[in-house]
Order: structure tokens, then C-alpha cells, then sequence
């Protein structure tokens, strides 16, 4: 799946995602940089703090984000998953993220396509994980389509009205 | 009025290139249909029954004599030649080619005017009292904080998905014209002791399948925190409203699901990042918004004048229309005109585009060149000079624009209903012609005294039947059209719910209904009394003991 961060096409992606339905036990993870769901993480805690390698949580709106918010000392990465294309829980985890100061790669996977890049990157998001299927170099245009804003953003917090 | 500066240019005229782009890919078949669905409601296309619907945005109801003749244009030139105003104040076009979309978000670009946020799961357009700064009772101008509230929302990346759609008000004076409370968030501007001026904050308002009156979740907000705490309650709701069942996600849910203490607390707890933050509002930014609202150049003589008492004892069809379809006005010499978008046996609040014109024209000679849409779909010329409401009126009157019905049962608020719309079960217009046909005769109206009648198609209730004094719910019933009544609803000050008079009555008895019901009014009344105090006074039993009286 084609990976953009900071508006460029990522070739190599560090980061591997763990299916951890199909996971014996914590100490069968490959090495290297995963991302593990935050529910996995959390009864985990301790083996996966304790490997090399670097960790990513993956969450959802569904998910107790006031542990995700705990955590994020430990982690360098949170891939917010856009369950659905109506579901915007997302950009105000971002927010969340950005505010609490977090400043590792907050990454949108899942449903995610041209149309809300550019509002996803205001609210926080640096990488984004586009299916295949719905990826085409032109999305890069997408961040640029709409050049103001009224309000601020991650990059600049500040609303039209005190720049 | 507002005027736009090179942002607010520059943006419209790059969501008008990114729509286009959009229905490019969407024609072309690299768009998946679920997700053009939710790109094009944002930019107020909906696909009705017989053809796309676009909702033009009318923030705050304000709009220039410019701006009314593009819409004239564009409902020649793209539609039928008609255009029909909603409750929100916006314009819908009912027959635009969605391939033209694109070239009509252009035309209204050209004037400072866009379709952005009219539809879709995210922040709708803003309303007001339509007597917004020429009102006598007025505390502030509430006009000024729409637009400083519709910069903020338009485009909001962090909003842009809510998981339901999500509408302010905003009113300026103890009287409530924009049916506040019956908003996800009612903003009224109060003075707290000190003698400062901010908002009371109402939440979880909302009409629909579950109708429900907002709750103050806080008595007095500072002004210039108004930004902040829109946000922190966005996102609280954003974060925790429903996303499972579109029937329970709007905010009134949670609210009600949470409780108001609890959600008041999960707000001000948030509140608690943001508030003093970067996006509390400058006293700069309050008067550069205010400076687009001040009042126009009046002229200091109006009162002076003497040709209008003259006019008024000469033609007593001009002074019906006076008496009905004005309002005083702060400025000594004026009035406040309305214009009526309720003309017998047509539409509620549809008008075209020669109508447009002219009332465009009327603005431009007599009222400063602004025309403002109502909440209960009517249009009003705000500041015109008593000596000019002769012109204004022959000239309305000649475009029947002019039935002096303002405030009687036949200026009602109806939905289009099943002719044009694909969620309705049943048919409206049919139902209002019928209601117009039995009330025909304006003395009669008069005697009634003011009262307000909705209609809606079906649940949804866009026509707002539940906080009418007379609600009418079209149902689907195996096919046919029947009509629920609901008596004893308000949107004002006095908000609240009407309550359900019985069993519906078929389409053909709606008229019949309403006559039984009028009938126990009139027995009832106590000298001038309006309906709504009657029926507080008496309640519910004797109208539903005339109503459902077995035949004799």
C-alpha cells in the first residue's frame, strides 16, 4: 500500500503491522518496528516495552484513548484507523495527540483516500496509509487544493484571525 | 453586510475547482459512489426524487440585491426558472444537472456566495433573527458573531465528519426568532451583573424523529471565548456522539444519554485546553466583525414625512398590508417589511427568478440594497423608509408578493413533501392548498389572530410540525397519505413540543380538522387571546373531544 509521509511517496516502510488474532504469544513478534493494536498493547505491556525495536499503537474511535494518551511516551508511532469513510473520530484523535504533545508519526490507515488528506494533515496526521486500489500520484495534489484556511492547523495553530 | 477579503475569495473560488475536480473523478468512475455521496452533501447536493437538489448557503439569511439577482440567474439560466427557501434560510434549486453543478458553485462565487456545508454531517449554516441590528429590543447584533462562527466552521478539518449533521442560532434579543432552542447549539446573547455582555449556551436541541428542546449546559459565556468552547463542545460530541445508528447521532442523543451535568462537565473539561488558547477571539477580530454590521445612513427626516398617513387613509389594501406584513423599526421613520413567500396556492417559500429580480430591485431603491430570509420562509426588507412603502408595496403586490397573511395560519411553513422530496412519505403541497382554499378569506385569518401552522412530508420534520400551534406530520399508511396533528408547540422564547391531538385524519379531512379545532378556539377564546394561550389555558381534551366526536 502506497505510504505518504509529509506529502512524499514513502518506497520503504519500517513499520510492520501486527495481526495479532493470529499471534500465539507476545514473544513470537518478529523484530524490528510493529504496530500493535492498543488492546494488545496494553496486556502486553511489559514484554513489548522490554524488545528491541520500535512500537506503534493502532487505535480506533472505539478504543479507550485515555490509555492511548498514557502511553504515548513509550511509542513512536499511533496509526488511527478510519474504520469507515463517514467516521471522523480520527481527526479529533489527532488532535488529541497533537495537543497533548505528541511527536512521533501519527499515521491514517484504513479508509483513507485523496479526498481527506489535506483536512486529515491539518488536524494532525504527518503519514497516510492509502489502499492501492485508490491511490494515484495526483493525490499529492490533494494537499494544496484549498490553500487558506480559517482555522488553525497542526503546523500553525493559530486562527486566521491572530496570523 | 459582510464582505469578502482575498481568503474568503480565494477559498470559495478552490472549493468550486476541488468540486468540479471531484465530479470529474466521479463521472469518470474513480470516485466510489458511497464516498461522492458525502463530498458532494457538503457542497449541498442532494439527489432528489426527480432530479439533484442544491442547497445554496444564505449565511445568516443575509444576502445583497447582487447576490439575489445571481440566484435569479442561476434558477433561469441552470433550474426552472424557481428557487425555494428552507428554514435554515438557505435557497434550494430542485432541477440542476449535476454535471453543471461545478459552473453554478462558479456563478455564485462571483458574488461572494457558495453552497458549502449545506448538507452533509458537519456544520450547517448558521441562522439568525431575521431582524438582526434593526430590531427595537435588541442587546447586540448577533450578526457579527454568525460570521465570526461561520469563518470558524467552513472547512473545518477536525468537523468535517461528525456523525450527524449539526446546526447554531444565534438570537440577540429575548425574543427568539430562529427557533434557538430546537438547535444542536442555541447561543443567546445575555448581559451577566457586571454588565458584560456574552452568551447563555444551549445544547442538544433538535427536531426530527426525536424531538427535543436544547438545555443550557452554561448561563453566561465571555464573548471571546464563544470559538473555544464551540470547539470543545464539537469535540466531545465528535468523539463520543453515536456513529452506529444515524437515528441516535445527533448530539441531542448524547446529551440526553449522558446527562446535561455530565456532558457539561466533559465539555468544560475540555474547555480546560483550549480556552485562553489560540482561539480566543480579539477584541480586534469582534469589531472588524461588528464594523461590516453597523447600522446603514438613515436618514434623519423619515420621520418627518407625511405622504405615507396619507397613502395609509387612502387605500385600504395598502394599509392591511401595513398593519399585517410590517414591523416597527428601531430608527424612527422606518419599518421592517416583509415580504410574503406565502401567496395563495402556491408553494411556501418558493419564488422565481422574476420575483427575485424584483425584490432585488426593491432592496436596491429602498432598503440599502439587502434582503434577508426568514426562518418561517419569507424574505424581509429590513430598512425601508415609511415615505417608499407605498412603492415597495405596489411594487410586491404586483408580483404577488404581497398577500398580507405575515403571522396568520396561512403563512406556514411547509417542506416540499413527497412531490420533490425522496425521504417524505406523503405530500404537503396538496394538504397546504387545500388548508388555503378553506381559509381563504383574510378577515376571517385576522379574527383568528396569529398562528402558526407547520408542515412536514415525514419525520424529519424539516417543516417543523412540532413547534407549530398547529403541527401536520404526513404519514405513509399502506400507501396512502394520512396526517398526524399536533397541538400546543412553539419555537419561540416559550419553546416547546406540541403534543399529539389523536389518531391521523385522511388527506381529505385535514381542512375539515382544522376548522373543528378553530371551532373550539373560537367557543373558548377569551376576548383577544392568541390559540397558543387558549390552548394552555383549556389544554388538549375539548379539541380532541371535537375532533373525534362520533358523527351524530
Amino acid at each position: 500500500m502506497p505510504l505518504l509521509i509529509n506529502k512524499n511517496i514513502v518506497a520503504n516502510d519500517s513499520w510492520q503491522s501486527i495481526d495479532t488474532e493470529s499471534l500465539e504469544q507476545a514473544q513470537a513478534l518478529p523484530s524490528g518496528d510493529i504496530i500493535v493494536p492498543l488492546a494488545f498493547y496494553l496486556e502486553n505491556r511489559d514484554d513489548l516495552l522490554g524488545r528491541d525495536g520500535q512500537l506503534g499503537i493502532q487505535v480506533n474511535g472505539d478504543d479507550d484513548l485515555q490509555a492511548l494518551y498514557a502511553e504515548q511516551g513509550n511509542i513512536a508511532l499511533v496509526a488511527v484507523e478510519f474504520p469507515i469513510f463517514r467516521d471522523g473520530r480520527g481527526f479529533s484523535i489527532a488532535k488529541h495527540l497533537v495537543r497533548t504533545g505528541f511527536k512521533g508519526e501519527i499515521r491514517a490507515i484504513g479508509d483513507v483516500a485523496r479526498d481527506r488528506l489535506a483536512l486529515m494533515q491539518s488536524s494532525g496526521f504527518n503519514a497516510f496509509l492509502i489502499p492501492e486500489d485508490r491511490f494515484s500520484e495526483e493525490d499529492l495534489n490533494a494537499f494544496t487544493e484549498v490553500s487558506v484556511n480559517y482555522q488553525g492547523t497542526a503546523a500553525d495553530p493559530r486562527p486566521i484571525f491572530r496570523r | 453586510m459582510y464582505q469578502y477579503n482575498e481568503v474568503d475569495q480565494t477559498l470559495v473560488d478552490e472549493r468550486v475547482e476541488q468540486y468540479r475536480d471531484q465530479t470529474r473523478r466521479y463521472l469518470a468512475g474513480e470516485l466510489p459512489e458511497d464516498e461522492f455521496l458525502v463530498l458532494r452533501l457538503m457542497n449541498g447536493l442532494y439527489i432528489q426524487r426527480f432530479a439533484p437538489m442544491l442547497r445554496v448557503a444564505i449565511p445568516y439569511g443575509l444576502m445583497s440585491s447582487e447576490q439575489l439577482r445571481k440566484l435569479a440567474h442561476i434558477a433561469r439560466t441552470y433550474d426552472k426558472g424557481y428557487g425555494h427557501f428552507t428554514t435554515r434560510t438557505n435557497l434550494q434549486f430542485n432541477w440542476p444537472k449535476l454535471e453543471e453543478v461545478p459552473d453554478i458553485l462558479a456563478e455564485l462565487a462571483q458574488v461572494q456566495m457558495h453552497a458549502i456545508q449545506t448538507s452533509g454531517n458537519c456544520i450547517r449554516n448558521t441562522t439568525t433573527d431575521p431582524y438582526s441590528g434593526v430590531y427595537a429590543n435588541e442587546l447586540e447584533d448577533p450578526r457579527a458573531y454568525c460570521e465570526i462562527i461561520r469563518q470558524w466552521s467552513t472547512l473545518h478539518p477536525e468537523f468535517a465528519y461528525l456523525p450527524r449533521k449539526f446546526k447554531i442560532a444565534v438570537t440577540g434579543s429575548t425574543e427568539d426568532r430562529a427557533a434557538s432552542q430546537v438547535h444542536d447549539i442555541g447561543l443567546h446573547l445575555v448581559q451577566n451583573d457586571a454588565g458584560e455582555i456574552g452568551f447563555e449556551v444551549l445544547v442538544g436541541g433538535g427536531l426530527g424523529r426525536t424531538p427535543v428542546i436544547g438545555k443550557v449546559v452554561r448561563d453566561f459565556l465571555p464573548k471571546e471565548h464563544l470559538l473555544s468552547y464551540l470547539d470543545a463542545i464539537l469535540r466531545v460530541y465528535n468523539l463520543n456522539g453515536r456513529r452506529d445508528n444515524k437515528y441516535k447521532a445527533r448530539i441531542k442523543i448524547l446529551v440526553n444519554a449522558l446527562g446535561v451535568k455530565e456532558f457539561s462537565r466533559l465539555v468544560e473539561e475540555e474547555w480546560e485546553y483550549s480556552r485562553d488558547g489560540e482561539l480566543t477571539l480579539t477584541s480586534a477580530e469582534i469589531e472588524r466583525a461588528k464594523s461590516f454590521f453597523t447600522p446603514f445612513d438613515y436618514d434623519v427626516n423619515a420621520a418627518t414625512d407625511t405622504s405615507f398617513e396619507q397613502k395609509l387613509a387612502e387605500d385600504s389594501a395598502f394599509k392591511t398590508w401595513y398593519e399585517r406584513n410590517t414591523v416597527d423599526h428601531r430608527v424612527e421613520g422606518y419599518r421592517i417589511a416583509i415580504v410574503s413567500l406565502k401567496p395563495h396556492l402556491k408553494p411556501a417559500g418558493d419564488i422565481t427568478d422574476a420575483q427575485m429580480d424584483l425584490v432585488a430591485d426593491l432592496a436596491e431603491k429602498y432598503s440599502f440594497g439587502e434582503i434577508r430570509s426568514t426562518h418561517d420562509q419569507n424574505l424581509v426588507l429590513a430598512d425601508v423608509k415609511k415615505a417608499d412603502l407605498y412603492s415597495v408595496w405596489q411594487g410586491l403586490e404586483a408580483s404577488n408578493l404581497a398577500r398580507p397573511n405575515i403571522g396568520t395560519l396561512a403563512d406556514m411553513i411547509v417542506c416540499p413533501g413527497f412531490d420533490f422530496c425522496a425521504l417524505a412519505n406523503a405530500k404537503t403541497l396538496n394538504i397546504a392548498d387545500q388548508i388555503n382554499e378553506r381559509f381563504d378569506d383574510l378577515d376571517h385569518l385576522y379574527d383568528l389572530g396569529d398562528i402558526q401552522l407547520n408542515m412536514s412530508g415525514c419525520i424529519n420534520a424539516c417543516g417543523h410540525h412540532h413547534v407549530a400551534d398547529i403541527g401536520i406530520l404526513g404519514v405513509d399508511k399502506k400507501g396512502e397519505d394520512w396526517y398526524q396533528i399536533t397541538l400546543g408547540g412553539s419555537s419561540r422564547e416559550d419553546a416547546s413540543l406540541g403534543k399529539v391531538l389523536g389518531k391521523s385524519v385522511a388527506a381529505d379531512d385535514v381542512a375539515n380538522t382544522l376548522e373543528k379545532i378553530l371551532d373550539v378556539f373560537v367557543e373558548h377564546r377569551q376576548e383577544e387571546e392568541l390559540f397558543r394561550d387558549t390552548y394552555k389555558r383549556i389544554g388538549m381534551d375539548p379539541f380532541k373531544e371535537n375532533v373525534y366526536a362520533p358523527a351524530h
